[in-house]
């Protein structure tokens, strides 16, 4: 069981193997993109903030890595036309160089690789929203060795979604989605689409529309804020030892465009929570854990921050 | 555009059918779309499992088209594991009562399903297979894809036509070629005149009639929806934004600017129409 931490620039690498990272995760864009597909994003998060700046330093990240495995994000949504052909070309370049995976959501970027033989290389980005095992099933038949999941599965979902003779990766740490990402048809290019949402809507009652804010809220880690230098964004270390039992391949820190700092600090209670459940611990212990290094225990108690909530038991406070 | 444009209706119940489905638009949408007859109802939900008819209604409706003279068909949302569940258990009844609508499937499961085990059912591929940006703010604004070269969406097609699909269906996007050029023998399906922005299974609609806080958003996922957002829509304002928007169920829709409608329409062979936002 791994802990795939994400990745801006090779000096990261040393300070997130420390912490714990078994494997990496990276954006790229290709060289001549931005003359032939002006502001288009070649994946799914802004490449002057959260990319590798070029190939130059991906061979350096490759090098510092050792054997651990590096993957690459190309993971947009959608390709405006011609792009295919020139993300897939540059996906077989990063393969070369050492890439251990490439993150794809497209499905025609998807099948062009397929068609070029990297199947095996292929992890199924969540954008995709492979969200049942019929569909978990239809990317094995291409070839796929990888599945990330949505980040908006209970944990029977996630646990009836597993199929033999394909990796599941879960979402554990950071970076809330307030709709389903795969279904959200709008680019954060033009900012965030769900910061104005809520708000606005009529007939929707106010105590609801301050839930809602709240809920937002907490996916943007309780407004980026941090606990003891712990982000304070949606998280799932408690459901660590039931995720394990499925048979999970990977656990999925997020956030490429994070400082330094902050992807330490998740990589590092991540590896921790990690390490307890594979020594036996159970989910209580692993909060009292996370609360010991994070503090903010109300978040805990009430599941707010809670990517999995159906690993405690409801409670059932009044609206 | 075909030589001769078609309709469908988006439809939960079958009462009076429009005698031009037309009718069913706003007044300013009429001169944008080319005559045709209608040949379809489409019932479901794109959306949201929980939003499914029966299979008592299903069967219903699959008699009320055929009785107008129109197919039925059948849309499926994307599904988790209890909606794939659910969507099967509907198919069976559905097809144990002899009915066999056609099926739009917006996730590859039930694809795979409708392969598998409803053979016989005729196959469509939903709106939300073609993940195309739809982003209002950039739709009211962006260049004219009209002159987006290009063909995306090719290696999908090419693959639906593999697996036994009929048609290929969305709603206008910002490129503006998913359609394709008809080449490959799959009907080109637009649906007008709400295109979605954006859905989630965190539903605020949901949320507005949950009994305690700990059936809202992330906390209420899995649990049984009561279906309050049926038949109802609601007008969100937004700054950012000039066109009209509203939430309906777990979904934004807005209605689509006519002048990229008008270039989308030349690649259709159908047309469905939507009296008002429905997820």
């Amino acid at each position: 069981m791994k802990i795939l931490a994400p990745l801006r620039h090779s000096e990261e690498v040393a300070p997130l193997l420390e912490a714990g990272a078994d494997e990496f995760f990276c954006g790229l864009t290709p060289p001549d993109w931005e003359s032939q597909f002006g502001l288009a994003w070649a994946n799914r998060r802004a490449p002057e903030s959260a990319g590798i700046s070029d190939v130059a330093d991906f061979e350096r990240i490759i090098a510092r890595a050792g054997r651990r495995p590096v993957y690459v994000a190309l993971n947009a949504p959608y390709y405006p036309p011609g792009a295919v052909e020139m993300l897939a070309a540059f996906g077989a370049l990063l393969l070369d160089k050492g890439a251990s995976g490439l993150i794809v959501a497209d499905m025609d970027l998807l099948l062009a690789l397929v068609e070029a033989g990297h199947a095996s290389h292929l992890h199924l980005s969540s954008l995709a929203t492979c969200s049942n095992a019929g569909s978990a099933k239809f990317y094995r038949d291409l070839g796929v060795r990888r599945i990330i999941l949505p980040r908006h599965l209970t944990l029977s979902e996630i646990e009836e979604i597993l199929i033999p003779g394909l990796e599941f990766e879960p979402f554990l740490l950071n970076d809330g989605c307030v709709f389903e990402e795969g279904l959200c048809a709008t680019t954060h290019a033009a900012g965030a689409f769900c910061t104005m949402d809520g708000q606005g809507t009529e007939g929707i009652s106010p105590g609801t529309l301050e839930r809602y804010d709240f809920w937002k809220w907490t996916l943007n880690h309780c407004g980026c804020r941090t606990g003891n230098g712990y982000p304070m964004g949606p998280c799932g270390l408690c459901a660590i030892p039931r995720l394990l039992a499925s048979g999970i391949a990977s656990f999925k820190v997020v956030g490429r465009e994070a400082s330094l700092e902050r992807k330490e600090a998740s990589v590092r209670i991540a590896a921790r929570s990690l390490r307890l459940a594979q020594d036996g611990a159970g989910p209580e212990e692993i909060r009292t854990a996370v609360v010991e290094m994070r503090g903010w225990s109300q978040m805990c108690d009430e599941r707010h921050l809670c990517y999995y909530p159906d690993i405690w038991e409801r409670k059932g406070g009044g609206c | 555009m075909s030589s001769c444009m078609e309709y469908g209706i988006r439809v939960n119940d079958v009462g009076r059918l429009p005698a031009d489905p037309r009718e069913l638009c706003p007044a300013s949408w009429r001169s944008v779309l080319p005559p045709g007859p209608l040949r379809a109802i489409y019932f479901g939900s794109e959306f949201c499992a929980d939003l499914l008819p029966d299979a008592a209604k299903v069967v219903r409706l699959c008699g009320d088209a055929r009785d107008r003279g129109v197919e039925a068909v059948l849309l499926t949302p994307l599904a988790a594991p209890g909606g794939l569940v659910r969507i099967e258990q509907l198919l069976a009844g559905v097809t144990q009562a002899r009915e066999a609508p056609a099926v739009v499937f917006n996730d590859w499961g039930v694809a795979n399903l409708l392969r598998e085990s409803f053979p016989h059912l005729q196959r469509r591929a939903g709106r939300l297979m073609n993940r195309g940006l739809r982003d209002p703010r950039l739709m009211e604004k962006a260049a004219d894809s009209k002159n987006a070269p290009g063909d995306r969406g090719r290696r999908m097609r090419s693959l639906l036509v593999r697996y036994g699909v009929t048609a290929v269906e969305t709603d206008p996007d910002l490129d503006g070629s998913f359609l394709g050029d008809g080449t490959e023998g799959l009907q080109r399906v637009l649906y007008l005149p709400y295109a979605f922005a954006a859905s989630s299974r965190n539903c605020l609609i949901k949320a507005d009639g949950a009994q305690t806080v700990d059936e809202c958003f992330t906390k209420g996922l899995g649990l049984p929806c009561n279906g309050l957002c049926r038949g109802q829509w609601h007008r969100v304002d937004r700054s950012d934004t000039t066109l009209p928007i509203w939430r309906a169920g777990n979904t934004i829709f807005y209605e689509v600017p006519q002048f990229r409608a008008e270039v989308q329409i030349e690649q259709a062979d159908r047309i469905v129409l939507h009296e008002r936002p429905t997820p």
